[in-house]
């Protein structure tokens, strides 16, 4: 029985069965490294630490790091805040990352795949008075650097360790960094029980087959272990209901500016609510990927500050959230702008609210509420408002409140994208287009105009009750980043699709009969056509059974051992290309 | 969902490991508590579903902690020494009266370094395995020192306590005799349950993780059913019908795994 898996020895594998062995290996399957950052009377805030010290950011990416881990207000986060934070690589760096890890990548929903671009930061930022210091004030932050967008994962363990590194300093760190070394990697559809300073975080890693909505992680465990062992329901879902409450009114009109890929700037007085707020936006559209760039947390040091809130050129497609007050200045010019006051008591029933016009968001005390001028295509669900404030009356727990409350997103969301996913299915060529001896067919090209020709008849009014422009939603949606990203990945699946689909009909012809009829030439030919096909499927891991590549690859010596002894050595050893 | 495989063939228990020496042992009694016994047959889910206990190993530094677990757990010796950095872990799946039990085996490092941090791991433990080198007679001297120090984060009135002497390969009987009088000597002052063992050869490494486990299950399963006695007298349980269908999913699920 193997440390940390429930199967075995096979969890010190890789899917392809090579052990993962390499010290740190494991480790960079789940964290870049984790930093922290101090703030020095001259330099200002810096890295203090690094582990692994192996581990390498450029000089931007810790300046990055470095502002993105403290907060950029006088907010007074007094005692400990948690927050997210995610920011561009740096151009031209290696992929880091052990390269059976991308395998791993492959069977993960798309929300949950590595971010190609971005690292995430998890902060546990802590700031108290300390008279022994001569700023008065302890101020540190711990930081988990990653390329997993794991957050309610991420945020336990951050929470685990740095309060314990603040009192104990790095032993701490350096046994924890031993503890995630042996960790098994994040494979899709595993059971993990991770060990972290003494508790056991058990987690299952979704897959892309799993079916949005559900929960797949069940706790048998009993309440009276919680202090040795937490089980998460969720590795990535934040808490939508209490980041969505200060503006729930306004739910419907939030989902669509999201689906759109509009510019929506959150603007909070803190950034665990900034960054909540915001991954709370983007998981909104849920299954859908959310494909512009987003910014749990942004300060004007970032280095992409200029680039996006230049006045010159329209605002891009991302979602900020900011706390600086000098963002209300700076991006007063934003199409749709959520403004979070402090936090309300809870129990407190929010009164109905208006979308409040640009024009009165100059100063910086404006009210909190929505801003803009965007009219939704679609009517108001006005009873899943009802339905929440009923709970909120009702004292209804907040777990029960953000159920619902994803369940309504999940369902629009699913209205929404069937009609498209439908339609797409439909511009795969026919099976009997597909032959062993030609390249497979392209699919159809996306028709706007075929397309909305399907709604009549097969449109979201199948599946949601909602009334309003859907036509005009769709034709928004589709000049948007985020139909694009799903439409790209969609094609991509179907390429691959039909690829297999030809590898298939390959497998199935008898391909000695073919050798025999053609010259030795043609046989060569298709030799190296086939062993490039088999190299193809097994890179980019088309969906073709292992059975079938067996198959073709046996079909292949067979060729092979036909042909004269001279020609045989040399095809058994050329590598496909 | 998560599929636990079945528990290995050689995990499973049905009847109560006995203890090393009767002169210092936690009790006596040949096989479980009867009131234990009677829960697992009836199989009450809830008091008696599957549960986890938290076992820490402490120790001076290369006493032979971690290869005492790696011999148990995966069966090997490795003679090569590798310091342990801050804590390994293991988890060893077992099947107790038929109930399915598993051990979190927390294996600390004896460095001064690390000592700072420990107390982070000491928590929530259910038994402290103190571990002495048999051929170093001062690692036997440090061991009250550790069970001090594991003792500060845990309650030594429900803690189960175990004092291991590691490497008895290494020393002739008669050497052996003479550093167990000690031993069982310090075992009964702190009140643990003393075991004598060799990685190297095996030798009780299997028999003692049995002993562990079994009496640290029969502890947990009579702390719970005290617990749930307690609760019954005058806790009332309120189901309120309309909130009822907001948890249907979830209350769905739970049935299906405790079937």
């Amino acid at each position: 029985m193997s440390a940390l898996g429930m199967e075995g020895s096979e969890e010190a594998q890789t899917p392809s069965g090579e052990a993962l062995s390499l010290p740190w290996d494991r480790f960079s399957s789940w964290l870049h490294c984790i930093c922290v950052v101090g703030f020095d009377l001259e330099l200002g805030q810096t890295v203090e630490a690094m582990y692994p010290s192996h581990a390498k950011l450029t000089d931007k990416e810790k300046t990055s790091i470095c502002y993105l881990s403290f907060p950029d207000s006088n907010s007074g986060c007094l005692g400990d805040t948690q927050f997210c934070f995610r920011f561009r690589q740096s151009t031209g760096r290696k992929s880091s990352l052990h390269c059976v890890l991308d395998q791993v990548d492959r069977d993960s929903p798309v929300y949950l795949k590595k971010d190609p671009s971005c690292f995430y930061g998890y902060v546990y930022f802590r700031q108290v008075r300390d008279k022994t210091l001569k700023r008065g004030y302890f101020q540190k932050s711990l930081v988990l650097i990653s390329k997993l967008p794991y957050i309610n994962f991420f945020h336990t363990v951050v929470k685990q360790i740095a309060p314990e590194y603040f009192e104990r300093n790095d032993p701490c760190l350096e046994a924890a960094c031993s503890d995630i070394d042996r960790w098994p990697a994040p494979v899709p559809g595993k059971t993990l029980h991770l060990p972290i300073m003494g508790l056991v975080v058990k987690v299952r890693i979704p897959t892309k087959h799993d079916k949005p909505g559900t929960t797949q992680l069940v706790d048998m465990t009993q309440q009276t272990d919680a202090h040795i062992s937490v089980a998460l329901p969720t590795i990535h879902e934040v808490d939508l209901f209490r980041c969505f409450s200060p503006v729930f009114f306004h739910i419907q009109l939030l989902w669509e500016l999201v689906l759109l890929g509009e510019p929506l700037v959150v603007m909070a007085p803190s950034p665990s609510q900034s960054s909540e707020t915001v991954l709370a936006l983007v998981g909104c559209i849920s299954p859908l990927k959310y494909c512009s760039d987003f910014r749990p947390y942004f300060t004007i040091h970032d280095s992409e500050f200029k680039e996006y809130t230049t006045r010159t050129q329209a605002p891009p497609s991302v979602i900020f959230g900011v706390t600086n007050p000098f963002f209300a200045k700076t991006l007063q010019h934003w199409p749709h702008i959520i403004r979070i006051g402090d936090v309300k008591l809870a129990g407190d029933v929010p009164k109905q609210v208006k979308v409040k016009k640009l024009k009165t968001l100059k100063t910086l005390d404006s009210k909190p509420g929505v801003y803009s001028s965007y009219k939704p295509y679609l009517n108001k669900d006005e009873e899943i408002i009802k339905q929440l404030q009923k709970g909120i009356q009702q004292k209804r727990p907040t777990e029960a409140q953000n159920a619902i409350l994803r369940r309504h997103f999940l369902e629009l969301t699913q209205s929404f994208i069937i009609p498209l996913e439908r339609y797409v299915a439909s511009l795969m060529p026919l099976l009997k287009s597909i032959s062993a001896w030609k390249s497979p067919p392209q699919p159809k090209p996306f028709s706007q105009e075929e397309f909305m020709k399907t709604l009549e008849k097969t449109g979201p009014q199948l599946t949601s009750r909602l009334k309003g422009d859907w036509i005009g939603l769709y034709r928004h949606f589709l000049r948007s980043p985020n139909f694009d990203g799903w439409f790209r990945s969609r094609r991509k699946e179907m390429m691959q699709k039909l690829e297999a689909l030809q590898l298939e009909a390959l497998c199935n012809e008898d391909l000695l009969i073919w050798v025999q009829k053609h010259t030795e030439v043609e046989s060569v030919d298709l030799v190296l056509k086939l062993k490039n096909k088999l190299a193809f499927a097994q890179r980019e891991h088309l969906p073709v059974g292992v059975d079938t590549l067996q198959k073709l690859q046996g079909q292949v010596d067979t060729i092979i051992q036909e042909l004269p002894e001279d020609l045989r050595e040399i095809l058994l050893k050329t590598n496909s290309s | 969902m998560s599929v636990l495989p079945p528990v290995r063939r050689d995990r499973i228990v049905a009847d109560l490991p006995q203890c090393f020496k009767k002169e210092a042992c936690l009790h006596t009694r040949d096989s479980f508590h009867s009131k234990v016994t009677s829960a697992c047959k009836q199989q009450r889910t809830g008091t008696v579903g599957f549960r986890i206990s938290k076992v820490i190993v402490v120790g001076d530094l290369s006493v032979g902690k971690t290869c005492m677990i790696n011999r148990f757990c995966k069966d090997v010796f490795d003679k090569n020494y590798k310091a342990t950095i801050g804590v390994d872990f293991e988890m060893e799946r077992f099947e107790i009266l038929g109930v399915p039990f598993s051990l979190q085996l927390w294996d600390t490092a004896g460095q001064e370094r690390f000592k700072c941090i420990a107390s982070t791991y000491y928590r929530g433990a259910q038994a402290i395995i103190v571990t002495f080198d048999l051929s170093n007679i001062s690692s036997l001297e440090h061991t009250k020192q550790w069970l001090q120090d594991a003792l500060k984060e845990n309650d030594p009135s429900s803690v189960l306590l175990f004092l291991v002497g590691s490497k008895k390969d290494l020393i002739s009987p008669s050497q052996y005799a003479l550093m167990e009088q000690d031993a069982i000597k310090v075992a009964k002052e702190m009140q643990a349950e003393y075991w004598s063992v060799s990685s190297l050869t095996g030798e009780n490494v299997k028999e003692f993780f049995f002993r562990v486990a079994s009496l640290t299950f029969e502890a947990s399963v009579l702390a719970e059913l005290e617990k749930t006695n307690a609760r019954k007298i005058g806790e009332v349980v309120r189901i309120n019908s309309n909130d009822r269908n907001l948890y249907q999913s979830s209350k769905k699920n739970k049935q299906k795994c405790c079937q």
